[in-house]
């Protein structure tokens, strides 16, 4: 029963960092309709930068993340300038725009590995100590990464819903044309999507190094964001957190009660059979692709 | 001569595996991020087939060639029945290549475990646990025979090149174009998605898991590290800078790509960041690629063959 507490808490906290990263997916997804590859790219950047910011220039945990950040957002910004909106001008095919973004994505990833070579680093903060709930231990970790997560997640939603920058990101997200018609300015939009994925990659990425390791690979975990954000059903941003959640709390149950190793191949194995059983994922409408 | 050789060879494995992607993502306009697991299969099973049951080299590069075609129905069907986005397709692939990593990764430890389990599910595998255990997980599977050659490389070449040619013109080729360009159109015009998706994912996979086949024959052993991500971001960008729809353009970078990293090793590392950086200018200056659209035809061929045939016709009459 220990167990299960345990790994029932350590996988919200997972999960709330794949709901960070699959809704940085489902944002630009729903307003420019193609998967930004770079993603997986910025989550490693930006754990590398707090790392930096730790190691090299001796900043405090919370101004490393403050500097992570910032940097991640300027590096998203700047890709979305350079590599996304010059085909966009172009109306290029949406096949286009994911081999830009993967192409951004190799570059980063690989820059990261030339400059820190591709070893597993520990996260350079101190280990606290688990509390203790009745014999369960509870890693403070998990509880601030979990925490922190759905805190940021909070913010997002106030900011898409209850603000006029938000009305205009979603305006954009049904129909971008005539959004521009309506007055919302296009490339301010695109500024401030980027930039929102900008932080959650960030953020998902310093969290995700402090619960594992730091290596310029990382990025790959964003699979599994994708994998709950299918699993959950696409197109929605509850039904990515759902998803999330639910692939979050199964890794860890596999790795706590089967075995570690296999626990990539379980989530592929579920990815598989939730296809098979609910085509549209748990709480997806019909989708198809959107013309 | 050997190292000439050795370079042809690998660019000729290469070339076979690309003219796979070509089928998926320049004819059919699904992106793909995950053939090295399909060349992991097809290696691994053609080297089974071999070594294991001693069955011809050739038969057994088909054999595992199809194998790794069934496997792709895996996620193949799941995939294309929900109607996934491509985006999401090409996860399924990246999943589908890392798991298949996974499992040969421990195919050793498995096998093991196996052998020494007295009871439950493990019993049901207990024929194939020593051949797991041969297969040897990270270390590999060791001493194959290795009857790939020059020789070898370039008949398969041509083969491929020819097969792929005869597919993309054919009607499923052309029930691929044009899912690729307007799936809803294609639909209205009679076209079964799945089936031909499939089809398409099929001739791929196969196309993967016969150069696998020729790459572990080649090498005389496997070991999973040789089909990492990175072996399919290289195939990936040879399509990309060869051309969409284009066999002749992948088939050139396909080998370019294999003896430029070759001459310039001390450029080993940048390699990959040069390919991403090119990945966004050539989609931002030249998004068809090299070569993109631009038909490989034998014309020039049935030309020439015209020209000896009527020269030889004339000096007969003359």
């Amino acid at each position: 029963m220990e167990l299960f507490i345990q790994q029932l808490v350590s996988g919200i906290s997972i999960g709330a960092i794949y709901s960070l990263l699959a809704v940085g997916y489902a944002l630009v997804y729903s307003v420019y309709n193609f998967t930004n590859w770079a993603f997986d790219g910025f989550m490693a950047f930006g754990a590398f930068m707090a790392f930096t910011g730790i190691t090299s220039l001796f900043m405090p945990f919370w101004l490393a993340a403050l500097f992570s950040i910032i940097l991640t957002v300027i590096l998203s910004v700047g890709t979305e300038k350079l590599a996304y909106s010059p085909l966009r001008a172009r109306k290029a095919p949406r096949l286009f725009m994911m081999i830009s973004a993967m192409g951004v994505n190799l570059a980063t990833v690989n820059i990261i590995n030339l400059i820190y070579g591709g070893v597993f680093r520990k996260f350079p903060i101190d280990t606290l100590q688990p509390i203790f709930i009745k014999g369960v231990s509870i890693g403070r970790m998990d509880l601030m990464a979990g925490g922190i997560s759905f805190g940021v997640l909070a913010l997002l939603w106030v900011f898409l819903y209850r603000t006029k920058w938000g009305l205009g990101i979603r305006a954009s997200s049904i129909d971008i044309m005539t959004a521009s018609l309506m007055g919302i300015n296009n490339n301010a939009v695109a500024i401030v999507v980027f930039a929102v994925t900008g932080v959650l990659s960030s953020v998902a990425g310093v969290f995700y190094g402090i619960k594992y390791a730091v290596f310029p690979m990382m990025g790959i975990v964003t699979i599994k964001a994708m994998i709950a954000s299918i699993v959950g059903g696409l197109g929605s941003l509850p039904a990515a957190i759902l998803g999330s959640m639910i692939l979050g709390i199964l890794e860890t149950m596999v790795s706590g009660y089967i075995s570690s190793t296999y626990r990539d191949l379980f989530s592929f194995l579920f990815l598989i059979i939730i296809l098979l059983f609910f085509p549209n994922g748990l709480m997806g409408k019909s989708s198809g692709e959107k013309l | 001569m050997g190292y000439i050789n050795t370079i042809i060879i690998l660019g000729g494995i290469n070339i076979i595996a690309a003219l796979g992607v070509a089928i998926l993502t320049g004819y059919t306009g699904l992106f793909t991020i995950g053939h090295a697991g399909f060349m992991a299969l097809g290696g691994y099973m053609s080297a089974i087939f071999v070594k294991e049951l001693g069955v011809p080299f050739p038969i057994a590069l088909l054999l595992g060639g199809t194998f790794a075609g069934l496997c792709s129905f895996i996620i193949g069907y799941p995939a294309f029945r929900s109607e996934l986005r491509g985006d999401y397709f090409a996860v399924a692939t990246l999943g589908f290549s890392e798991a298949t990593r996974l499992l040969l990764n421990n195919t050793r430890s498995m096998g093991e475990s196996i052998n020494t389990a007295e009871s439950g599910i493990a019993m049901l595998f207990k024929p194939i646990g020593p051949l797991l255990v041969k297969l040897g997980g990270v270390f590999g599977y060791m001493s194959l025979p290795s009857p790939t050659n020059v020789f070898v490389v370039v008949v398969a070449v041509i083969l491929a090149l020819f097969f792929a040619h005869m597919f993309v013109t054919s009607q499923y080729g052309k029930n691929c174009i044009a899912i690729s360009q307007d799936e809803v159109a294609a639909q209205m015009m009679g076209v079964n998605l799945l089936k031909t998706k499939m089809i398409a994912l099929f001739v791929s996979a196969f196309y993967a898991g016969v150069a696998g086949g020729l790459m572990a024959f080649y090498f005389a052993y496997l070991t999973p590290s040789f089909f990492t991500i990175t072996k399919s971001s290289d195939l990936l960008a040879a399509v990309v800078f060869g051309g969409i729809q284009s066999l002749i353009g992948p088939v050139i970078t396909g080998f370019i790509l294999v003896v430029f990293p070759e001459l310039l090793r001390s450029f080993a590392e940048w390699r990959l960041i040069i390919y991403g950086f090119l990945f966004v200018i050539v989609m931002i200056f030249r998004p068809q690629g090299l070569l993109g659209y631009v038909e490989m035809n034998f014309y020039f061929v049935r030309i020439w063959w015209n020209k000896i045939f009527r020269r030889g016709q004339t000096s007969q009459e003359g």
